[in-house]
Order: C-alpha cells, then sequence, then structure tokens
C-alpha cells in the first residue's frame, strides 16, 4: 500500500507532458507515446492552451497569398460537394462538404488571425485528419479550382504547431525525427535485412545481390519501411526482379526509407530533414536514378513535394526519380522483364488509382499499361484514373485510431467501386490502399483479394536462362 | 547437435505436442530455449494496434500488452519450464512466419520446433489468405532443420532411435540426408533410406506395369547406395527400402510400420497459394498423418 501511494505522488512531477507544440525528438519521449495509447494525450489535450501569440506569428510568416485567396473566394456554390468520399459516405451530412469543412476551420483561423481556444483547435484536428485524406479529389471539381486537400495539409501544419494533432501522427513524426523512418527500423537493421533476404534467395536466383551504398549504379531503390519491418520479401523481390531485368542498381543505407508520416502529420521541419536524407543518398551515391517502392505517399513525399520542402529552385529532386510503377512498365516495354502470357491473370481484376501518384502525379497510362501485360480481363473502376476516389485510408486516415470509425464509413465509397466492378482481385500498387482495402475486407466481408504488383510479377516473370539455378533437378522421375 | 532450439508456438493447445517435445528435446542436449510467439498482426497502417492472433480482437500494442502476453506464456509452460532454466521468451507483433525466420537467423538456432500451426485461432484465422500458412513460410526458407510435432510424442521416443529418411534425390534432400544421417551417427540409430516410386496416375505420366516398376525399383536402391551409403563411412546401422505409390502415403505408412521416432526429409514446394500448398505439398501430407515428428531440412547446414 505504502509503496502504491508513493508512486502515485512522484508521478505528476516525473512525468513529462504528452502534449506538446514540439516533435518527438527523443526515445523516451517517444516511448511514453507509445505506452500511453492516446488516452491520457487526448485528456491532456483538451486542457492544452493555443498560444495566439505564436500562432499569428505562424500565419504571417506562412499563410500565403494562395490560401487567403482560395478562402476569400469561394462562392459557397456546393459544387465540390459530392467530388469528396465522406460527403458521399456520409448520407450527404452537409457537414462533409468540403468548402464548409475548410471554412469552419482553417476559415476561422485566418479570420481571427489565430485567436482560437482549445476547443476550437481540436475541432480543427477532428476536421483536418478525421474527415480529409489530403486526396485534392474535390480541387479538381471546383470551377476556381480550390484544393480542400492542400489547405487541409497546411491546417494540419498549423495544428501541428500548436500541438493539436492525433495521437499517432506525432509518434509518426517522431519516428521520422529519430530513426529517419516511419517506424523503429535503424540503418543497421535494414542492411541486415537485406544480407538475410539475399541468403535466403541466392540459392534459387543464383547470383542474387542487394547492393547496400554502390556509387555510380544506374538505380538507387528506396523502400517503405513496413516492408523491412513486416514484409522483407517485398525487399526480395524487387531485388529478384531488378536482378532479372539485369539493372545496376542499389540501396542505401543512410537514406533507404522514402515515406513520409511527417507530411501527414503536418511536421514542416521534419519532411525537409526526412526528404534530404534521401537526397543526400542520392547525391552521395550519384546514381542515374531514383525507383520508389510501391508506395503512393511515398512518391508524393520524395519527388512531387519534397524538392519545395528542401528548398531546391528547380522543384526536381538531385536525379529524376521514378515511382515502382514507372520502373515496371519501362522494364517491361524494354524487354528487360519478361512475362509469360499464359500466366496472365485469369480471373477478372480491377485497380486502384492512388491519388498520389495518379491524381497527383499523372500516373495514369503507366498502370493501365502493366495491367494489359498481367491481366485478361481488366476491367475499370468507376470513376477511375485522376477521377478515382481515394480508397478511404489516406492521408494518414488509416493509422489513426480516433478515427478508425469515420475511416470505416468512408470506405463504404470504395467498397460499392469495387462491387460495381463485379470482379473480385484488386491490384493495388500502394501501401495505404493496400491496407485500406484490406480493412475494406475485414470490416465489410465483400470477398475480394489484393495484392501489389511485385508477387504477381514474380509469378508471371521468365527467368533468362542464364540465371536459372545450375541444378534444377526437382525429382527421381526423370 | 541441438545448441540453440527455437519453439515458435501460436500459444494454445494445438502446441502442447509441439512444447512437450522442444522442452524435452532441449532439456536432453541442453539446449538454450527459445519460446517465440507473434502475438498479432500489426494493422492500422503504421499505427500502434495489432489484431491478437489468438482473439481476434484489437490490441493496443504497448509494453503492458507484450508482458502480459509473455506472462501468459510463461504461466502455460511453467510446469515444464521448472527444470530447464536456459531459456528466454520472447513475443512481438508481426507476420509470424517472417518473425521466426528472423528470429532464427539472429541467434543462429539450430534447430525449430514447431506445431503444424494448421487449426490457426481466430485472429490468425483472418489474415490467412493474406500470409500463407506458417508452417509452409518457415519450412520453406529456413536456413536449420524444422521438426514439426503434430502429434504426442513419448519421451523415449525423443532418443530418435529409428530415422526414417525419405529422399526424391533432389538437391534439397542431400542436405536432409546429411541431418538424418549426423543424428543416427550421434544417437546410434537405425537409419532407414526410403524412397517411393511416383506413381500417381497424371504424374509420372506413364502408367506403369508390375515388371517396370520392378525394374525402376532396383535402379533406384541402387540410386540410393550411390548417393547416399557412398558418403557413410563405417557407418552400418542402415536399411534401404523402396516402395511405390503416392510418396507421401507411402512413407506414412513406411513410418507407421516402423515405428519410426522421427521421418526426415526435404520440403520444396513451390505452390504459393496456401490452401493449395497445404493439399499440394507432400511435406503437409506428411505432417498431418505422421505419428512421429517430422523434420523438414532445405538447407545445407
Ligand atoms: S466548389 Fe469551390 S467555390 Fe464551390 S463551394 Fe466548393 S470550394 Fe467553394
Ligand atoms: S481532399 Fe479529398 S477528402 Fe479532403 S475534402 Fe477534398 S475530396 Fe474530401
Ligand atoms: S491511400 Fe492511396 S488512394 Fe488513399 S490518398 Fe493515399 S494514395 Fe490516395
Amino acid at each position: 500500500m505504502a509503496e502504491e501511494a508513493k508512486t502515485q505522488e512522484e508521478k505528476p512531477q516525473d512525468k513529462r507532458p504528452l502534449v506538446s507544440r514540439v516533435p518527438v525528438k527523443d526515445k523516451e519521449m517517444l516511448d511514453l507515446l507509445l505506452a500511453d495509447r492516446g488516452v491520457t494525450y487526448y485528456e491532456e489535450m483538451k486542457k492544452f492552451p493555443v498560444d495566439t501569440e505564436a500562432f499569428k506569428k505562424t500565419l504571417d510568416a506562412s499563410c500565403k497569398s494562395r490560401i487567403r485567396t482560395w478562402l476569400k473566394i469561394c462562392a459557397h456554390c456546393g459544387m465540390c460537394a459530392d467530388t469528396c468520399f465522406f460527403y458521399l459516405a456520409n448520407d450527404r451530412d452537409p457537414k462533409q462538404v468540403p468548402s464548409y469543412k475548410i471554412q469552419s476551420t482553417l476559415g476561422e483561423i485566418v479570420k481571427r488571425n489565430g485567436d482560437v481556444d482549445t476547443d476550437f483547435m481540436i475541432n480543427c484536428m477532428d476536421t483536418a485528419w478525421g474527415k480529409c485524406t489530403c486526396c485534392n479529389r474535390c480541387g479538381m471539381y471546383c470551377p476556381h479550382g480550390i484544393d480542400m486537400g492542400v489547405m487541409f495539409g497546411y491546417t494540419r501544419g498549423l495544428c501541428f504547431s500548436q500541438g493539436f494533432v492525433p495521437h499517432e501522427m506525432k509518434i509518426g513524426s517522431g519516428m521520422h525525427w529519430i530513426f529517419n523512418a516511419q517506424m523503429d527500423v535503424t540503418v543497421e537493421d535494414y542492411v541486415e535485412t537485406c544480407e538475410w533476404m539475399v541468403e535466403e534467395n541466392e540459392e534459387y536466383y543464383p547470383g542474387l545481390t542487394i547492393p547496400v551504398d554502390k556509387v555510380g549504379a544506374d538505380i538507387m531503390y528506396v523502400v517503405n519501411a513496413r516492408e523491412p519491418k513486416h514484409y522483407p520479401q517485398d525487399l526480395a523481390v524487387a531485388a529478384i526482379l531488378f536482378h532479372l531485368a539485369g539493372e545496376s542498381w542499389t540501396v542505401p543505407s543512410k537514406g533507404w526509407e522514402g515515406t513520409s508520416l511527417a507530411m501527414f502529420a503536418g511536421d514542416w521541419a521534419c519532411c525537409k530533414q526526412q526528404v534530404e536524407n534521401v537526397y543526400a543518398a542520392m547525391e552521395r551515391l550519384k546514381v542515374k536514378r531514383y525507383v520508389g517502392t510501391e508506395c503512393g505517399h511515398q512518391h508524393r513525399a520524395t519527388i512531387t513535394e519534397g524538392p519545395y520542402w528542401a528548398g531546391r529552385k528547380s522543384g526536381d529532386p538531385p536525379v529524376p526519380g521514378l515511382h515502382y510503377v514507372e520502373w515496371v512498365l519501362e522494364a517491361l516495354e524494354t524487354g528487360k522483364l519478361k512475362l509469360d502470357p499464359a500466366k496472365k491473370i485469369k480471373e477478372p481484376c480491377t485497380l486502384q488509382d492512388p491519388c498520389n501518384y495518379v491524381r497527383n502525379h499523372g500516373l495514369t497510362d503507366v498502370t493501365r499499361k502493366i495491367m494489359s501485360y498481367i491481366a485478361e480481363d481488366f476491367r475499370e473502376m468507376s470513376p477511375n484514373r485522376e477521377h478515382n476516389f481515394c480508397c478511404g485510408g489516406g492521408g494518414g486516415m488509416n493509422g489513426i485510431g480516433r478515427y478508425r470509425k469515420e475511416r470505416n464509413i468512408g470506405l463504404k465509397v470504395k467498397r460499392d467501386q469495387i462491387l460495381a466492378t463485379g470482379t473480385k482481385f484488386v491490384v493495388s500498387a500502394c501501401h495505404n490502399c493496400w491496407d485500406a482495402i484490406r480493412d475494406l475486407e475485414e470490416v465489410y466481408k465483400i470477398g475480394i483479394k489484393w495484392s501489389f504488383l511485385k508477387p504477381i510479377l514474380l509469378e508471371m516473370v521468365i527467368v533468362p536462362d542464364h540465371l536459372k539455378p545450375k541444378e534444377e533437378e526437382e525429382g527421381a522421375n526423370e | 547437435m541441438f545448441k540453440k532450439i527455437l519453439f515458435a508456438t501460436t500459444s494454445s493447445a494445438i502446441c502442447n505436442d509441439a512444447s512437450n517435445a522442444a522442452i524435452e528435446l532441449a532439456k536432453k542436449h541442453n539446449s538454450k530455449l527459445y519460446i517465440f510467439h507473434a502475438l498479432g498482426f500489426p494493422t492500422r497502417g503504421f499505427g500502434s494496434h495489432v489484431v491478437d492472433f489468438k482473439t481476434g480482437e484489437h490490441e493496443y500494442y504497448s509494453p503492458e500488452y507484450v508482458s502480459r502476453i509473455k506472462g501468459e506464456i510463461e504461466k502455460t509452460y511453467a510446469a515444464q519450464l521448472k527444470e530447464l532454466d536456459n531459456y528466454t521468451i520472447e513475443t512481438l507483433a508481426g507476420v509470424p512466419h517472417t518473425e521466426i525466420l528472423r528470429l532464427a537467423r539472429k541467434e543462429e538456432v539450430d534447430l525449430i520446433v514447431m506445431g503444424p500451426h494448421t487449426k490457426e485461432d481466430k485472429g490468425a484465422l483472418l489474415y490467412r489468405s493474406m500470409l500463407g500458412s506458417t508452417m509452409q513460410g518457415v519450412t520453406q526458407k529456413a536456413r536449420c532443420p524444422v521438426m514439426i510435432v503434430s502429434c504426442p510424442v513419448p519421451k523415449e521416443k525423443l532418443e530418435f532411435k529409428n530415422i526414417v529418411f525419405g529422399t526424391d534425390f533432389s538437391k534439397l534432400s542431400d542436405a536432409a540426408f546429411i541431418f538424418a544421417y549426423d543424428l543416427a551417427k550421434e544417437r546410434g540409430s537405425m537409419l532407414y533410406l526410403f524412397h517411393a516410386l511416383d506413381i500417381t496416375p497424371g504424374i509420372g505420366a506413364a502408367i506403369f506395369g508390375q515388371n517396370e516398376i520392378d525394374k525402376c525399383l532396383y535402379g533406384i536402391k541402387d540410386r540410393i547406395k550411390e548417393t547416399y551409403v557412398s558418403k557413410m563411412e563405417g557407418f552400418d546401422n542402415y536399411n534401404i527400402r523402396t516402395w511405390e505409390g503416392i510418396p507421401y502415403m507411402e512413407i506414412v505408412k513406411f513410418a507407421r510400420r516402423k515405428e519410426a521416432d522421427l521421418i526426415v526429409m526435404a520440403h520444396h514446394s513451390k505452390e504459393k497459394d496456401p490452401d493449395k500448398a497445404i493439399i499440394g505439398s507432400t511435406m503437409e501430407q506428411v505432417v498431418m498423418r505422421a505419428n512421429c515428428p517430422v523434420v523438414s531440412v532445405n538447407r545445407q547446414v
């Protein structure tokens, strides 16, 4: 009893507050947050004050004419309403109209020049992360080109600077600060995983390597931390396909991770340092090109937006950056990779267009051309291409416990899109979309399967004779 | 031979036979025992949530949760672990076969022992179609031998006095042979070198006549002598047997007839669809039917 009382007394003093305006940069704080499950965190948040002075300064420094103009010229015409999947999934709730969502949050902040209170900021947070995935679909339909996705991205940054950020997002950017990766995978862990994957597969693919830090390679391949953490075979398959295609390629040790939860979190400083790591690796290794794994937001963070974070005037990364699908198509078209047409997917299948490299980076035809190589009966979702709806889990939403219910409601739109194709197989070359589709199946049980491209390609690829194992002896019955 | 043993458990009753065998072996060989349980599947993207493999419930992946599960495992095996002091219990969230292989590689274990992990728990079942079977994943890629225990094994049978080595003459079978031979040498066991001529209609393509089969079987005997017996210096406690039929049925029947304590064979099913693979691969068929542990060897150790 006495013991207990003592520890309870001690707690408040040595306990560091979980909510703060600064990012998590030390392991101790990260562990505290991880151990908390968000409960104390959100309780603390309810009492966490807004620093209105600092807020004003942030606004002055960062809220530029584009945002201010957008907020002003919105005609409240409502044309953006049914472009947003949240609006559709929530029975056309007026509170889900994109223009309403942004006017009632960022609009107010700007109007009041940052003079807002805690409850207001919590509502901002719940809107910026819980009612928008930053999929930028609404922006395509607004007659004024007003993009709520962009504005919510900005709003998230404001929220972050004031400490009003979902628990998992705070942890996510903290991971990037501490590990330069979205998960606790160190450079050593990563290199170790590369070695492991070679060991596991070299017998079947003689000569297979994962060259780490090879200076002057044609391609630098960058992954998503989930791959070494939970799906190392994805890395193995990437290696096998590069190997079979005869590419000169490498993976960087430092700078191996290309994703950016910092972007979803609105931690601008962290975005910058994260992407600069990858750029430094490009420069250090003097590679010709960058290829990123099958991840949508990695591409957005490293190739589309990253150059601006890093202050690169050209707006381009140091070397040209390809999404994995671009490399695949190139390899197929140039014949570096040859697929066995007899192994094409026979059953009807459909394709998820990830916003982050389709709507926001124009890679619309690339995946369709790939589908023509791998599928016999490819059926489009409707709408599709740059008009496709978000998978339902973008912008970090998949990972945030606080908005799980909202996320699951939002998934209905993707579910119905998939059902309408009449297919049971969804190809998804994006980690986030893949997750959302998996969860969609878990929640709604519509009996679908889903896959990245890599495993499909591995099934179908023709191994050139000179790369086959010497003794392909299968059994006694010759 | 077994300095370090990794026992991969689902930490439910289905693994009881395997846990008995693993702990008993560790005692016998003075091994360090690693008890490993993948407690759940990481979900919610990068978020800190897992779906518990046993309950199917969403859990927050916190240090408390991990230590609670650890405690449960410790309790489950408490009675047996009493006489063992060199063991550790490890548990974390992840894809089970990936994490089993990762740990096995990191600790350079000599043997992985596991149950068939077939009757998977509620939570695990959810991800079955995506992750494939744990046994399949582990046996295919492990660098050390993997012992699958799917039936109760009396202590004395763990002496492995009767070992059946089943071969299909593949390169992988060579690795399996070395393991079986080394073990037989060490334990002073009887080693059966067994091959079943595959006469499954459709597979061997030709329907054999009995004469032809006999001819084949003679040839196979010679081949066994050439391939394996030639490598056994001075060891003569062996027996060559060749049967015809469906390989997995024959080896199981043979092992029963000889009251074998252990079947050793290579595993190389290329089938990736987990459901098909379960039915399709010899290894799984043998494991499910055998009344003794089965060791799968895939690498030269
Ligand atoms: S469509 Fe554009 S102008 Fe109309 S309400 Fe939406 S954001 Fe405002
Ligand atoms: S960006 Fe997407 S989720 Fe956000 S308001 Fe626009 S359409 Fe809706
Ligand atoms: S998860 Fe996929 S579909 Fe959703 S926003 Fe990201 S890229 Fe788009």
